[in-house]
């Protein structure tokens, strides 16, 4: 296990054998890639992704972990290669009810909207399924109630359901972030830093929450997140981006002081890594 | 690459140049036209300095005669009646065309593009044409009556919401529309719960100043003869009954201060 971790371990075209032993994998990155003029965000890039898997994505800033999560969210185009989420082409799903079935994307604190009432935020997980008459009734009386209600008792916050969304902390917003999900229920869960802004305590929950909800619908998360820490205990596998290259695709385990050093580019300095 | 380039300052220095150049010139401009004024004569012409002094004493005390009162309160409400029809027509044309202009609705792609772009157009060419010039071509074709004062204010009202409305729509943080497409909202449904709602105290605070604005020009609809307050004040003036002119422009301004009072409340409930 000491041995140092290759890239591209995991993955490969849709010709292999998934990881784990012929299940399908619900993500598969055939080749894609991503540039904003001159600048490459994601180098082309190959993994698959089976059910049940807990994913971590770390990398430094500007890595392209943001610039993944949006593609795998198909809320941006690539420029290169093809992505198939639950063995169907994204570019050929239908926005909209079809990929909110199938994935679904929540960011740091900032996907709600904050005038609105936290009941209309929670309900807007179920836009992909309600028409539009329907999404307009229940901006002036809110529809399907009771599911919101009951998504929010689950998170511990359904005494703030008629609240204005900005006026909850920073945990009980990402707490109506996970409620919202949970009305969408897809099956890929994607987390764009979802608790790097929480104390040590919530983050703790918040990730314990997203994981839960993976076991629930025997999907996939894949979250950005930093702390190597929380990574062993809530993920099963962590992928290393720098400047859009996968660096590695290893087990938690692996990931010691020297592999996050390379990663995040503080060798030089880093005190322990005379190993190296 | 086999050299590095100097750093370039030059762009920006230039810009300055020539924006120092304009100011340097505005200000010339400034300074001639004051200078070829002919103070002598001309400008204040003979016995308007008695007339601005009765003006002005005419203030002690306005006319508050209950007759007259109740002329003033007629007049202020036939203003209001115009400018809350002509708002409100204003908005009920320049929403649905600040939503087109922002180009939020539809699909991405050329079609979208070419509405937005058509529409702007329109809504530049309503509010090009000043609401008093559009009175006098309504009173030519429909005469004296309250509907050119709400076409006349509705017009150039709704090109300009509907360009600051579509502005307001595209300028909302951009996470949360996100958000609400990945959970499968369609552009009309990211419109409605995500660019409306976070526009709205925007909107809502410009609506009321336009509102203000409506006030005032329907007032003055009077230089084409439609009664209201402008209308008494031409009276009063032309008879040089300057208690009267005052009593009517306190009006003018309590309705002013009383759009402002309920804009200010209604923000406040929305608690932005
Ligand atoms: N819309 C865009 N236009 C131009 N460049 C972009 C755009 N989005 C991202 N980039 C660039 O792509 C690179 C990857 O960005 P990305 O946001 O994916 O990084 P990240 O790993 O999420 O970083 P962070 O940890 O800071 O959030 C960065 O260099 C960024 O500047
Ligand atoms: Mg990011």
């Amino acid at each position: 296990m000491s041995q140092p971790p290759s890239t591209n371990e995991v993955g490969g075209s849709g010709a292999s054998t998934p990881p784990n032993g012929g299940v399908r994998p619900i993500v598969d990155s055939r080749s894609i890639g991503k540039s904003f003029g001159a600048l490459t965000a994601l180098a082309p890039l190959d993994f698959t992704v089976g059910p049940g898997e807990r994913v971590a994505l770390a990398g430094p800033s500007g890595s392209g972990k943001t610039t993944l999560l949006y593609i795998l969210a198909g809320l941006l185009q690539p420029d290169r290669g093809e992505l198939f989420l639950d063995s169907q082409a994204v570019s050929r799903l239908r926005p909209g009810k079809e990929l909110s079935e199938i994935v679904g994307l929540i960011q740091q604190q900032l996907d709600l909207v904050p005038q609105l009432p936290v009941v209309q935020n929670v309900l807007a997980g179920r836009l992909g399924q309600w028409g539009l008459l329907r999404s307009l009734a229940s901006l002036v009386s809110a529809r399907e109630r009771e599911m919101a209600y009951n998504a929010l008792s689950r998170l511990g916050i359904a005494d703030k359901i008629d609240e204005r969304t900005s006026r909850l902390s920073g945990g009980e917003q990402q707490r109506v972030a996970i409620a919202r999900l949970m009305l969408q229920a897809p099956q890929i869960i994607l987390a764009d830093e979802p608790v790097s802004s929480l104390d040590p305590a919530r983050a703790d929950e918040i990730l314990a929450l997203l994981t839960d909800l993976v076991e629930d619908s025997k999907g996939a998360v894949i979250a950005s997140l930093h702390d190597p820490e929380l990574i062993k205990k809530y993920f099963s596998r962590v992928i290393g981006l720098r400047e859009g290259v996968l660096q590695f695709d290893i087990p938690p385990q692996q990931l010691t002081a020297p592999v996050l050093a390379a990663l995040y580019g503080f060798d030089r300095d880093f005190p322990n890594n005379s190993a190296l | 690459m086999i050299w590095i380039e100097p750093p370039r300052p030059r762009p920006v220095s230039r810009f300055f140049e020539t924006r120092r150049l304009l100011s340097l010139i505005l200000v010339a401009a400034l300074v001639w036209s004051v200078a070829s004024v002919d103070w002598t004569g001309g400008i204040v012409h003979s016995g308007g300095g008695n007339a601005l002094k009765d003006f002005f004493l005419a203030l002690f005390p306005p006319d508050l005669s209950p007759g007259f009162l109740k002329l003033a309160l007629a007049a202020s409400w036939q203003t209001v009646v115009h400018a809350v029809a002509g708002i409100t027509l204003a908005l009920i044309i320049g929403l649905p065309l600040g939503v087109l202009a922002s180009g939020s609705l539809g699909n991405p792609g050329r079609s979208r593009l070419a509405v937005a772009a058509t529409v702007r157009f329109v809504l530049a060419f309503m509010r090009s044409i000043h609401e008093l010039v559009w009175a006098v071509l309504f009173v030519t074709a429909f005469g004296l009556s309250s509907l050119v004062v709400v076409l006349a204010i509705a017009i150039p009202y709704a090109g300009i919401l509907g360009r600051i409305y579509s502005e307001l729509l595209n300028d909302v943080p951009q996470e949360p529309l996100d958000g609400l497409r990945s959970s499968g909202a369609s552009p009309a449904k990211v419109l409605l719960y995500g660019r409306l709602p976070m526009a709205l105290p925007e909107m809502l605070s410009y609506g009321f100043y336009r509102f203000e604005c409506g006030i005032r020009a329907a007032a003055i609809m009077s230089f084409v003869g439609i009664r209201g307050l402008g209308y008494e004040i031409q009276l009063s003036l032309n008879d040089l009954l300057f208690s009267q002119v005052w009593t009517l422009l306190l009006f003018l301004v309590a309705l002013v201060l009383l759009v402002d009072y309920w804009s200010t409340r209604v923000r406040r409930s929305l608690g932005s």
